[in-house]
């Protein structure tokens, strides 16, 4: 019966570690498509402005705790590096910051569904390695 | 013991063996459809799409919607395993004739000795174009009888961008292999080996219209379809290649490409918010311009092979000094909107060509 178990577990696992290898990027494009969506939803282009510029916020704040992760391959720091600063870029155009005209109240929409289309297209986040993806998921998920 | 079974038998399917025969065709289109890595996107209402299956249910209808031509379909998917243990096949194949499905099989997508060897013989099996002048028109009558050097031949190739450089993982199910334009181009040849070249080719890619992509697919087709810049995953749209009796009844191919490139240009720009630019390459008009950038391209591809990934970036041919050329405007036609924000959102023309740059 032990081994049963024991069979079936890993039989489990090692379809578990297929199914998350498949959708470490998948989680990251969800993250900001949800975000998309619930900003979008709102009414308030003040509410709008304030969910995205806080689902940005906490992705740049996971992006940091990675990279101080001795654990994190530096193979992916130059990608989570290229990442955070896509973000940043991003949540400077909300803001109006560095330099950047703040993005208009009637173009709030059309700019959530910039961010998700530009994330899809984001070649930085196919060179980050599945572990770092699913780490960055889980601090999200803690911040939360 | 009978999944065991299933896995490994012969899955050739013919349905229709005596259409595949007789039918004549004017018309003759190659999908392929690369469906091995991440494609999923979402759409502006959150649900999540995978852009190689909806690229799929496409070919499909364009295959039923066209009474006058043979139309393959190959679809590369990830290994999967059934009931965790059982390999199965990951490449599909489907063979419409004359609006009908006359053939299916599956394969393994390494079995060949090449990465198109599998397909290119299906696509021999099957194709009126395989050997030119020896269609058997015994069947057919009047402007219906004809030899395969008049049938209007096209390929379309949905995918990520195909590599340029050494080193680059392509199929998510095989990470110790590398792809790349030259190898890909290479094995490509097996398509028009035995007839001509295609009339017209699409790369539904990213960043694959350049000097050294769009050439090395020169030997292959007489115009192509490209992007110099990202395409986002939803993809060139195909739907005008459906009734080809009907668009393309003059046979007048520069003309039908510009009408694909200028749809799927369209449909791009209303959906999405990032950059879109469709490209159309006269591969003969552009000769004289990718024949006078080869060395400096080539040069550029030596420096970035050995530049560490994260530090390479696509530009616009015409910002780089070697390739910045007044003959870059031969045989292109460009259809550009910049991304609706961002910082190239200023950039309001396009030539047509990538280059790479060192980003800073």
């Amino acid at each position: 019966m032990k081994t049963r178990i024991t069979l079936v577990s890993i039989m489990l696992l090692v379809c578990s570690l297929t199914m998350a290898q498949a959708q470490g990027k998948e989680k990251i494009q969800k993250y900001f498509s949800d975000a998309a969506t619930e900003a979008k939803a709102a009414s308030d282009p003040t509410e709008k402005r304030a969910i995205l510029e806080n689902s940005l916020s906490k992705m740049t704040k996971a992006l940091d705790v990675v990279a101080t992760m001795s654990s994190v391959p530096s193979t992916d720091l130059a990608g989570v590096q290229r990442l955070r600063a896509s973000i940043q870029e991003k949540h400077d155009a909300l803001a109006g910051l560095n330099g950047q005209t703040r993005i208009a109240d009637e173009k709030l929409n059309a700019y959530a569904n910039y961010l998700v289309q530009d994330m899809e297209q984001a070649d930085t986040i196919v060179t980050i390695s599945l572990v770092t993806l699913l780490l960055i998921i889980i601090i999200i998920i803690l911040i939360l | 013991m009978a999944v065991l079974i299933a896995s490994c038998a012969s899955t050739l399917r013919v349905y229709e063996e005596a259409l595949t025969k007789t039918a004549s065709a004017r018309y003759s289109v190659l999908f392929m459809i690369h469906g091995d890595a991440n494609y999923v996107f979402h759409d502006t209402v959150g649900i999540a799409h995978f852009a190689n299956e909806e690229a799929l249910a496409k070919a499909h209808t364009v295959a039923q919607q066209n009474p006058e031509a043979e139309v393959f379909i190959f679809h590369d998917r990830p290994k999967s395993n059934a009931f965790l243990f059982f390999p199965q096949r990951d490449g599909d194949f489907f063979y419409y004739r004359n609006g009908r499905l006359a053939a299916t099989h599956s394969y393994w997508r390494d079995e060949g000795v090449s990465r198109f060897a599998t397909q290119a013989a299906l696509y021999n099996q099957f194709s009126i174009t395989g050997t030119p002048g020896t269609t058997d028109t015994s069947n057919m009558s009047g402007a219906d009888a004809r030899t395969s050097d008049s049938v209007v031949r096209m390929f379309v190739y949905f995918g990520h961008e195909i590599p340029e450089v050494e080193g680059l993982h392509y199929d998510a199910s095989y990470p110790d292999s590398t792809l790349t334009i030259k190898k890909f181009s290479k094995d490509f040849q097996v398509f028009t080996a035995n007839t001509k070249p295609f009339d017209l080719g699409v790369l539904s890619t990213c960043f694959n219209g350049t000097p050294y992509s769009v050439s090395s697919f020169a030997p292959y087709t007489r115009y192509l379809i490209a992007s110099p810049t990202n395409v986002h995953l939803s993809y060139f749209d195909m739907a005008p290649l459906e009734h080809l009796e009907r668009s393309l009844s003059n046979s007048d191919v520069h003309n039908f490409a510009r009408k694909v490139a200028t749809h799927a240009f369209n449909k791009l720009s209303s959906d999405v918010q990032t950059v879109v630019s469709v490209v159309l390459y006269d591969i003969q008009a552009v000769e004289q311009y990718v024949t006078s950038v080869n060395d400096a391209y080539m040069s550029s591809l030596l420096a970035i092979q050995s530049a560490p990934t994260l530090t390479l970036a696509h530009c616009d041919c015409a910002d780089q000094a070697p390739f910045a050329s007044p003959l870059m405007k031969n045989g292109v036609e460009v259809l550009y909107r910049p991304a609706q924000f961002g910082r190239d959102a200023n950039k309001l023309q396009h030539s047509g060509w990538a280059c790479w740059k060192l980003s800073k």
